[in-house]
């Protein structure tokens, strides 16, 4: 793949500010066009430092950041064309309504004044702001401003969609409602780069996922995969009553089971993770003549892989 | 060859828009109103006072004019502090730059645009006050008392007014706090400098440097002597707050031009150079 091939690229960024902190230490991604990529990491992992790069609101103290392969810091007129981007939590002109301040985005994106309308009228439509056009943005609630944020990220139907943490202060049904949005944008050819510090809410939208832990990128993956890598090798049982001593001891005895601890009236076990070995000990259970109404794997929770990358335990 | 053109055009455009979006922001802060409201009422009460104590006009309608114009420099530095205090330092101090900078744009066309905004939004207060000014004299003395010294005084009125309006937004691009530069702009132009003319005055060196001492040009070129000036500058050879020495009417015009065009490019450079960290 050539550098125009993909919509971001970083190669060998790197952050410090003055002489201290280093933010950004040697990070290299590249997320291919249409692709919805999650930007996973907690506080001050580095996250807002890449967007800002990207957004060229910060220079990097040295690699490069590209946007469709055109530098963003050295041509960020050309870039920023490309992008609609929501960083942090954005100010608002208090006193401007969501017109009056689209109206400036449109024309500063070269939009004509008719499109422009047709377009206001479309996004707050999409953010479900539309009784609320000519109300001054200093009302809003928080939930109404991010909702505008988002708005005005996508109002000159960027290729390129930059969301930092875009469900910050939204109730459920607006997390919901943005993560359908996203989708949406997909299905229209768009790129989506999110960056979130939860692995569950990204989950949910993202195709792959990239980890990032003090300015370093510890993992990088496919959800599919990072959900598949999160199954554990634990598998709990439960019975129609609970087990006497001597059961236990029958259960025990099945040569597959290792590490059994009784737990919630059943056992929980280990066994090598094959699904061979299970349906072997589900088997063996049954032989015994005990009446199991449950027997399933345990998962590890997202939050667990999350946590064990961020611990450097490499789970890959 | 077209691309530099194209790239030029388009740059100009942007502060076309800039300028118009803040110039929006002002009205709707109802700003530009509670300072157009300042600048009808001001040289209303020098109309209106003396009629209603019995009190005759002065003489002269220049002399009408220097009294009414000592409050010019006041009105022209709340102006700058008002308008060009918080251009810059609100974008960082209220994070709305996270939303404005991220655009197709140059940084310097954002700040030429405010630039732009603020100055015309005081140059158009100045207007109202000398219209005025204008007005009342055509009606108290008759049209023709109002003389090509009220032009010279207008225009330099404008000049200073584009110096201190420099001066303020490049305490906006430096400063962290909007309030800071706009109080900091303020006293530095209404106290600061003329206290420091002053001193420098006083042990008989011209503070022809001073941009204040200049801005007694605004009533000394009406040619009557001392008009009673509120704040810096003066008639010539004023006490107190104004200095023993006159502004040299080209020497003066030189300084608060340079000031305007310094000022201006050095707030341009500090913040195109300032980063939302």
């Amino acid at each position: 793949m050539t550098n125009d091939d993909y919509a971001i690229r970083t190669e060998n960024l790197t952050k410090r500010y003055g002489r201290g902190i280093l933010a950004l230490d040697d990070v290299s991604i590249k997320i291919g066009h249409g692709e919805i990529v999650g930007y996973l990491g907690p506080n001050g992992a580095g996250k807002t430092t890449t967007i800002k790069i990207l957004t060229n609101l910060l220079r990097p103290t040295s690699g490069h950041a590209y946007i469709n392969g055109i530098d963003a810091n050295r041509r960020p007129k050309e870039t920023l064309c490309h992008i609609g981007a929501l960083i942090e939590v954005p100010g608002v002109y208090d006193y401007l309504s969501p017109r009056d301040t689209l109206t400036y985005f449109g024309k500063v994106h070269g939009m004509k004044s008719r499109d422009i309308d047709d377009r206001i009228t479309e996004v707050l439509k999409l953010v479900k702001l539309d009784d609320w056009e000519n109300k001054r943005i200093g009302s809003f609630s928080t939930g109404m401003q991010r909702r505008f944020g988002i708005a005005k990220a996508i109002f000159h139907t960027p290729d390129i969609l930059i969301l930092d943490e875009p469900v910050l202060g939204l109730d459920p049904k607006g997390m919901r409602d943005v993560r359908h949005m996203i989708k949406d944008f997909q299905k229209e050819g768009m790129t989506v780069f999110l960056s979130s510090h939860l692995l569950e809410e990204v989950s949910l939208t993202a195709d792959s996922v990239i980890f990032l832990e003090s300015g370093k990128v510890v993992d990088e993956d496919t959800v599919e995969n990072v959900v598949a890598r999160i199954q554990s090798n634990r598998i709990s049982v439960q019975f129609l009553s609970p087990l006497s001593p001597s059961d236990l001891a029958r259960v025990q005895a099945i040569e597959a089971i290792t590490d059994l601890t009784p737990k919630n009236g059943g056992i929980e076990f280990s066994f090598d993770g094959s699904p061979e070995t299970s349906a072997e000990i589900l088997a063996g259970i049954m032989t015994t003549g005990l009446k199991v109404t449950a027997f399933q794997p345990e998962r590890g929770t997202l939050e667990d892989f999350y946590v064990s990358i961020m611990n450097g335990e490499g789970v890959r | 060859m077209g691309a530099f053109v194209e790239d030029i055009v388009s740059d100009l455009k942007n502060v076309y828009l800039m300028f118009r979006f803040e110039t929006l922001k002002q009205v709707k802060r109802r700003r530009m109103l509670m300072v157009v409201i300042v600048a009808l009422l001001l040289p209303l009460i020098f109309y209106v006072v003396p009629p209603a104590f019995d009190i005759d006009y002065p003489d002269t309608a220049l002399s009408f004019a220097s009294l009414n114009l000592g409050f010019i420099t006041l009105l022209i530095i709340i102006s700058g502090a008002i308008f060009a205090g918080d251009a810059i330092t609100s974008e960082f101090e209220k994070k709305t730059g996270l939303l404005l900078f991220p655009s197709p744009q140059r940084g310097s066309t954002i700040f030429v645009g405010k630039y732009m905004a603020a100055v015309l939004a005081t140059f158009l207060v100045v207007s109202l006050y000398y219209l005025i000014t204008a007005l009342e004299m055509a009606q108290i003395y008759g049209v023709g008392s109002v003389t090509e010294a009220m032009g010279k005084s207008y225009l330099l009125a404008l000049i200073y007014s584009a110096a201190v309006v420099s001066i303020i937004y490049f305490l906006s691009a430096v400063l962290k706090r909007s309030i800071t530069a706009s109080i900091l702009g303020f006293f530095l132009l209404m106290m600061i400098i003329p206290i420091v003319t002053s001193v420098i005055s006083m042990v008989d060196v011209d503070p022809w440097w001073s941009v204040t001492h200049s801005a007694g040009l605004i009533t000394d070129v009406l040619g009557v002597g001392t008009g009673g000036v509120f704040g810096p500058g003066g008639g010539p050879g004023e006490e107190g707050f104004g200095t023993g020495f006159s502004p040299d009417f080209y020497v003066g015009t030189t300084v608060m031009v340079a000031y305007a065009i310094g000022f201006f490019i050095a707030a341009i450079i500090f913040a195109t150079r300032r980063r939302m960290e």
